[in-house]
């Protein structure tokens, strides 16, 4: 069997090496495989790499890597093992001692696995799969690859527009993978009991289950520079994908005995899911629409699984995780359940997204190990006009009530998130950021006045970032504001928020501009991303490390701009990249939200009356709770 | 508040007395590439794991209650260490190493372990010797002829500025039973809070005084076989030191 060695030397001289080595409590080896590999150098079981691009102390923090570790280790016919990005320190000694990557289990070369799945959570990691598979020795292309070559895969909600990157993937999960990768892992694993024989045979067969995409059984078709659509090489090639969802989240596997890492990792906690998509329909949100139907897990099934995690994992910190906890029905029961549970254990539980009322407030108290942490709010945009275009169900009269609340309560510091650039933006909605803090600062110390409170210094911080249209929400077709525009806006608001109580944080444009290049591109930036790759760019997701002028320039040769793709399209007569994948949201309805974002419409959150979005198709969920 | 309650009856001031289990602990291997901090996480999630009453600390960030006889850098095996972790009540020994080492990562062991009574000294200012043994090739010549010397000066970096030390007083003895492999090399080194050397600086000074090839240096397994108290040559027993 072949394995990785590192020297100790070369180990020792890079930043934390405790990366590379793993060795982690709840990591699986699967000694009957191990014992075959040994003897014979093959194994009849299917040999995944989970890889994740990105560094180990992010890639352990993801959920996805966790569930789909045990959904794959748990089949008898796989042995799922995972493989993380090194860090530029550790590719640089990697490439110097010739040394390949290699999975944390085992230390197997990546090219030895039957299957390489990536999962892909974010557009900027998309030069990093690059430098796994370089590192890996793995053809890029899938046209390159041969018959005992991995089988390279993704998933996660990048997969959804894959243009950019269907070069280099054999297949695309869409949407929750725990029944399809298991599905997809069946069908490979016959392949391999044939003796691997016939590659593109494979593909065709894995195209026909429902969620796989096959990039290269489509061919894309440009005229005059514009996409119009995709051609179809092979006759069995489905017209369109459907994502795939789990119809029942209490029966479905969850990691309650997930990897322990050794080292400290960003979310070093273990985490709790509790329920899947949202209510609310926030119309700049991908995550909103793309995960529909609503699906919650019965505070039953979270309490056991939660008291079970915190057992098994020995951490002191559960964190409840879904897109809008507050919109959880069964939150009460649940919180109470699992801090009962915890009395006496020194085990905190966290909860992000709530919306603060008094119960929030209550719980916030109960839950906290630190007293009086800051609280967070989102309006995401200055005005009332732009938040009702946007579909933010949220006013400034809940802001300041809950606000007030929190004030009265000895909350003095206070995150508010802003975007730039949202469709209709004007500067009046800009000088709304402002006026919205200032606000704030005031009610501070007005409440502390009537309350009879001493008044400290309220920390109001005011957060911005770049709006970036994304696939599958109303505002796919937009165009996205320029460079100038943005630099504009972030100094307009620096200059207006002088206050010593408030703090404005601004984010770097740039990064914001080709990650919404990524984000709406089509298949002619498979050629560039392998170019700027090869020019040095890779984890472009850390500002030190992106480069800008390198991707412009490198479009630029390809005869691409940045214009291109950030212009938007034309609602009625452009065809998109990624229309021949179906989240279950028609496209129909994402016209008729965007004509009422327009028309400063709202669309009420699903609970309260359904919009017929279209989601209804997967039947079941909250498209089927009474009203 | 709840939270205050649930701190208060797990920490210190509500136990009249702790129970504290003394145990030595081998980390070989892939585990030896994390660092004491994540180790001593490492320690305390197996614990939990295991659901041994450890007490924690009083106060805003309370903290579980163990403590390691000298920090153990990273990329360096042990076979000898100690920790004591405080109880809240008495598990025995045996009992405790058990459902612990059920629950640590691959590398990580407890073995010989004792219930005391709260120590009378911190395990930290007990220790002060380690025997260390060295694996790189033909080491152990060089490594005698560092005894000879009468200084040995390397330099250190102390509060950003560059001084140089001499470590020949901190290079205790050779093994009573040096291995017939020319390859390894066991040594007795000072180790402690108050005088102590590190594996590293003396195998740099290997390469400064004996020109040791440095990538073999920097390749060399070092294992800590054991630490001990009391002043050498007269060496005493970390067990016996409460």
């Amino acid at each position: 069997m072949n394995q990785v060695k590192i020297s100790r030397k070369d180990l020792m001289s890079v930043e934390s090496p405790g990366r590379y080595v793993g060795g982690e409590f709840g990591s699986v080896i699967k000694e009957n495989v191990l014992e075959q590999l040994e003897k014979t150098g093959t194994c009849k079981e299917v040999r995944t790499a989970f890889c994740f691009p990105d560094v180990y102390e992010i890639g352990m923090s993801n959920l996805a890597l966790q569930i789909l570790y045990k959904c794959l280790n748990d089949m008898e016919e796989c042995w799922c093992e995972r493989v993380f990005s090194p860090w530029v320190d550790m590719d640089a000694v990697m490439r110097k001692s010739n040394i390949e990557l290699y999975s944390m289990e085992s230390k197997s070369p990546l090219k030895d696995f039957d299957v390489v799945a990536f999962t892909l959570g974010y557009e900027m990691c998309y030069t990093n799969v690059l430098q796994m598979l370089d590192l890996g020795k793995i053809p890029f292309r899938t046209k390159d690859r041969k018959e005992n070559d991995p089988i390279v895969v993704c998933g996660g909600p990048c997969a959804y527009n894959i243009e950019p990157m269907a070069d280099f993937f054999d297949l695309a999960m869409m949407g929750e993978g725990e029944e399809l990768i298991v599905e997809v892992t069946k069908i490979i694993k016959k392949y391999k009991d044939e003796g691997k024989k016939d590659r593109k045979k494979l593909l065709v067969e894995l195209s026909q289950l429902e969620g796989v995409y096959v990039p290269s059984l489509y061919e894309p078709v440009y005229e005059d520079g514009r996409y119009v659509g995709l051609n179809k090489l092979h006759e069995s090639a489905p017209d369109t994908i459907r994502k795939r969802i789990i119809k029942d989240l209490d029966n479905v596997p969850y990691p309650t005995n997930p990897v322990i890492p050794n080292i400290r990792i960003i979310h070093d906690r273990a985490y709790l899911e509790i329920f899947r998509g949202c209510i609310r329909g926030c119309r700049f949100c991908q995550a909103g629409f793309i995960y529909r139907p609503v699906r919650e897990k019965s505070s039953e099934t979270l309490c056991r699984q939660g008291i079970e995690i915190e057992h098994n994992t020995g951490y002191d910190e559960l964190g409840i995780l879904s897109l809008s906890s507050s919109d959880y029905t069964g939150l009460k029961e649940l919180t109470d359940g699992l801090l009962e549970a915890f009395e006496g254990r020194h085990t905190s539980l966290s909860l992000p997204s709530l919306r603060i009322d008094n119960f929030a407030l209550d719980l916030m108290e109960k839950v906290s190990q630190t007293r009086k942490s800051g609280l967070t709010f989102a309006p995401e945009a200055g005005t009332q006009r732009l938040r009702d275009v946007i579909n933010k169900g949220i006013c400034e009269e809940d802001i300041m009530k809950s606000l007030s609340l929190a004030f009265a309560g000895g909350w003095s510091t206070v995150k508010l998130y802003f975007m730039l650039g949202l469709p209709t933006e004007t500067m009046e909605d800009v000088e709304g950021i402002a006026d919205l803090a200032r606000k704030i600062e005031k009610l501070y110390f007005d409440v502390c006045r009537e309350q009879g409170i001493k008044a400290r210094r309220p920390e109001i911080t005011v957060s911005t970032s770049m709006y970036i249209p994304k696939p599958f929400t109303p505002f796919q077709w937009e165009k996205q504001n320029t460079k100038e525009e943005f630099l504009q806006k972030q100094s307009h608001l620096r200059s207006l928020l002088k206050s010593k109580n408030i703090k404005y944080i601004w984010h770097d444009v740039e990064t914001s501009l080709w990650e919404s290049v990524l984000a709406r591109g089509d298949r002619r930036l498979c050629d560039v991303i392998e170019d700027g790759y090869r020019k040095g760019c890779f984890y472009d997701a850390w500002d030190d490390h992106f480069k800008y002028d390198t991707w412009m320039e490198t479009l630029t040769e390809h005869g691409l701009t940045w214009e291109m793709f950030a212009k938007g399209f034309d609602v009625d007569d452009e065809h998109l990249p990624w229309e021949h994948i179906d989240v279950g949201v028609n496209m129909s309805f994402f016209k008729k939200e965007r004509e009422k974002a327009y028309r400063e419409e709202i669309t009420p959150p699903c609970r309260t009356k359904c919009s017929a979005c279209g989601a209804q198709c997967f039947k079941v969920g909250e498209c089927y709770a009474p009203k | 508040m709840l939270q205050n309650e649930r701190s208060l009856e797990m920490t210190r001031q509500q136990h009249q007395t702790e129970y504290v289990v003394r145990c030595l602990f081998e980390r070989v291997g892939v585990a030896s590439f994390v660092g004491h901090l994540d180790l001593m996480h490492t320690f305390d999630r197996a614990i939990r794991r295991a659901e041994m009453p450890i007490l924690y600390t009083q106060g805003y960030n309370p903290r579980p209650m163990m403590v390691f006889a000298l920090p153990l850098g990273v990329g360096i095996d042990t076979l000898g260490d100690y920790v004591d972790i405080s109880l809240s009540r008495v598990v025995d020994a045996e009992e405790f190493m058990e459902k612990v080492n059920n629950n640590l990562p691959r590398g990580v062991k407890l073995y010989g372990g004792i219930n005391i009574d709260e120590p009378k000294n911190s395990l930290m200012s007990v220790v002060t010797t380690a025997m260390y043994r060295i694996k790189a090739p033909g080491v152990q010549d060089p490594m005698l002829r560092l005894f000879e010397k009468d200084e040995i000066k390397v330099e250190k970096k102390s509060k950003g500025k560059i001084v140089e030390t001499d470590i020949r007083p901190l290079l205790l003895s050779k093994a009573q039973k040096m291995p017939e492999d020319k390859d390894i090399c066991e040594l007795y080194v000072c180790a402690g809070s108050v005088k102590n050397l590190r594996p590293d600086v003396l195998m740099s000074a290997l390469c400064k005084y004996e020109g040791y090839d440095e990538d073999a240096a920097a390749n060399a397994e070092v294992t800590r076989l054991s630490l001990f108290g009391g002043e050498y040559p007269k060496l005493l027993d970390i067990k016996e030191l409460l």
